[in-house]
């Protein structure tokens, strides 16, 4: 039976995850973590001024880090399922409408996009007179509004492709199947091609999210308060510029490591599960 | 038979795969209660005419209609029509997320509105009917490949059609278990369900069948009785046919 097709969908530039047969102590996860985690605890432990004050300086900007990537993979999801739809649609238009999303979006860089939303449309969006809330709403447009935005925006073309990708790894025989019962087309994906679906799509979107985490630190340039924006912070007042640079990409190398493991216990769980 | 009286009535049916022709004008009626199973080699085009009955494929030229309705006019509600005409795949198709009882009742539940109790009562009958009705918790993928068969004829039955087609229902079965799924088949045709198969079980064939029809290069070449067909057949083709397979 060949109602699963165990595809991995390789897409994107998540963090790099640990095969699961590379087991034991010494493989580059373990070596990772461990290396990580001593080098914070010795830096705290031998020298806490400045390397303490600056692990307290940043959990504000982590809870915000992961804030903009929440809200960002989110968006990201929702776009991706109706882009992923509509790159497999048989209606013309909106397969080309959905084609060319991915196109636009995939050719122009994340801090580009970033930087017209905010500053380019921002401009526009000042001229527009007050007579609304959502003139007024856009007029003053958070940043953090813009950053999520603009990081949903990108990464939802890429996750269309990780849906359509997803959804193209169902055997047909299942849309036959439910078709042949009476499903129409919508209720086909619903009921029997996108849960299934998900199962193949869960590991790459993990991926995306870290890859996601790791890019959400070009916001800061827009001003929003995430784990890099602290480190500046604090170096521009105290000068401690290698400091806290290296407690910041310590931190981000922490929990990048985390998240991948856990999507590759993720991925191996399911992998199980889909056994024929 | 008059055509009034045929549920499936497929008139000059032609369905073209790029430039091979897989149904060349065919014409075959069936009335209701009647067991037709075709055969032929592969590549004869006796799938391809099957699936066309349900519309899983699209044909090209002539009529297909079911209980008088026009399947290919837009004016029809094909999944109103696929509705009445059970399917059961060579690869069982069955729905890996869901358990052998869900599979059962997902279709009646979201398509014809029945409760989740009235679906599981109906659901578990049938599974009784085909023998399963301990696996009714398990998930498809823990069955041999008789039981998902069994199985993936109950979850059609469930919908209660008036038609059931079968798509070479025992072509992917371990030789142990192709009986198992052809008694559940002989049971239903007993019981007065119209059926069309496609099968290269002679044995049921012979049993089973009003009317056997021999398929090659999308077309019909003979068509008749059991009797007819194994006793003394008449085109060269079917009789080399029946000489490599029996």
């Amino acid at each position: 039976m060949k109602a699963h097709k165990n595809v991995k969908i390789d897409i994107g530039d998540g963090a790099a995850i640990p095969h699961h047969k590379d087991r034991g102590l010494f493989n580059a996860w373990w070596i990772s973590l461990i290396g990580a985690v001593t080098i914070i605890f010795c830096l705290i432990i031998l020298k806490p001024d400045p390397y303490l004050d600056i692990l307290k300086f940043l959990p504000d900007g982590v809870v915000v880090t992961f804030q903009v990537t929440i809200l960002s993979i989110l968006g990201a999801l929702v776009l991706g399922l109706f882009t992923g739809l509509g790159r497999i649609s048989r209606i013309r238009p909106i397969n080309l409408l959905a084609s060319t999303y991915v196109e636009v979006v995939r050719g122009i860089p994340l801090l580009v996009q970033l930087f017209y939303i905010y500053f380019a449309l921002g401009q526009l969006f000042r001229e527009l007179p007050e007579t609304n809330a959502v003139f007024i709403f856009l007029k003053n447009m958070p940043p953090l509004v813009a950053a999520v935005t603009a990081m949903s925006i990108c990464y939802g073309a890429y996750m269309g492709e990780v849906f359509r990708a997803g959804i193209e790894s169902i055997d047909k025989g299942q849309t036959e199947a439910a078709r042949s019962l009476g499903f129409n087309r919508s209720q086909t994906m619903r009921f029997v091609v996108l849960p299934q679906a998900w199962r193949t799509i869960l590991p790459p979107v993990g991926n995306e999210f870290i890859a996601l985490l790791k890019d959400s630190s070009l916001v800061s340039i827009l001003a929003v308060a995430d784990l890099l924006r602290r480190g500046r912070e604090f170096a521009s007042v105290s000068f401690d510029y290698f400091e806290a640079y290296t407690m910041v990409a310590l931190v981000y190398l922490l929990i990048t490591l985390i998240l991948s493991k856990g999507v590759s216990i993720m991925e191996s769980r399911l992998n199980y599960y889909v056994q024929d | 038979m008059s055509k009034t009286e045929s549920i499936i009535d497929i008139q000059n049916v032609s369905k073209f795969f790029g430039q091979l022709r897989a149904l060349d004008d065919v014409s075959l009626q069936i009335g209701a209660g009647q067991k037709y199973v075709i055969i032929g080699p592969s590549g004869s085009g006796k799938s391809t005419l099957l699936r066309s009955i349900n519309r899983l494929e699209d044909i090209d030229q002539g009529r297909i209609l079911v209980d008088g309705k026009d399947i290919m006019d837009p004016k029809n509600n094909i999944n109103r029509i696929r509705m009445e005409l059970g399917m059961v795949f060579q690869n069982f198709n069955l729905f890996p997320h869901k358990t052998v009882l869900d599979n059962l009742t997902m279709a009646p539940i979201k398509l014809k509105g029945l409760s989740k109790k009235d679906a599981e009562k109906i659901g578990m009958e049938l599974l009784h009917k085909v023998g399963i009705q301990d696996k009714a918790d398990v998930y498809p993928t823990m069955l041999s490949g008789g039981q998902q068969q069994r199985v993936a004829i109950a979850r059609a039955l469930a919908m209660n059609p008036k038609i059931m087609l079968f798509d070479e229902p025992t072509s992917a079965l371990d030789p142990e278990m192709i009986g198992e799924v052809l008694d559940v088949m002989v049971a239903l045709a007993k019981e007065g369900m119209t059926m069309v198969v496609v099968t290269h079980e002679m044995g049921f064939a012979r049993e089973v069948a009003d009317q056997i029809v021999f398929m090659d290069h999308g077309k019909i070449l003979e068509q008749g009785t059991p009797g007819h067909f194994f006793e003394s057949p008449e085109h060269p083709r079917l009789r080399q046919f029946l000489e490599q397979i029996l």
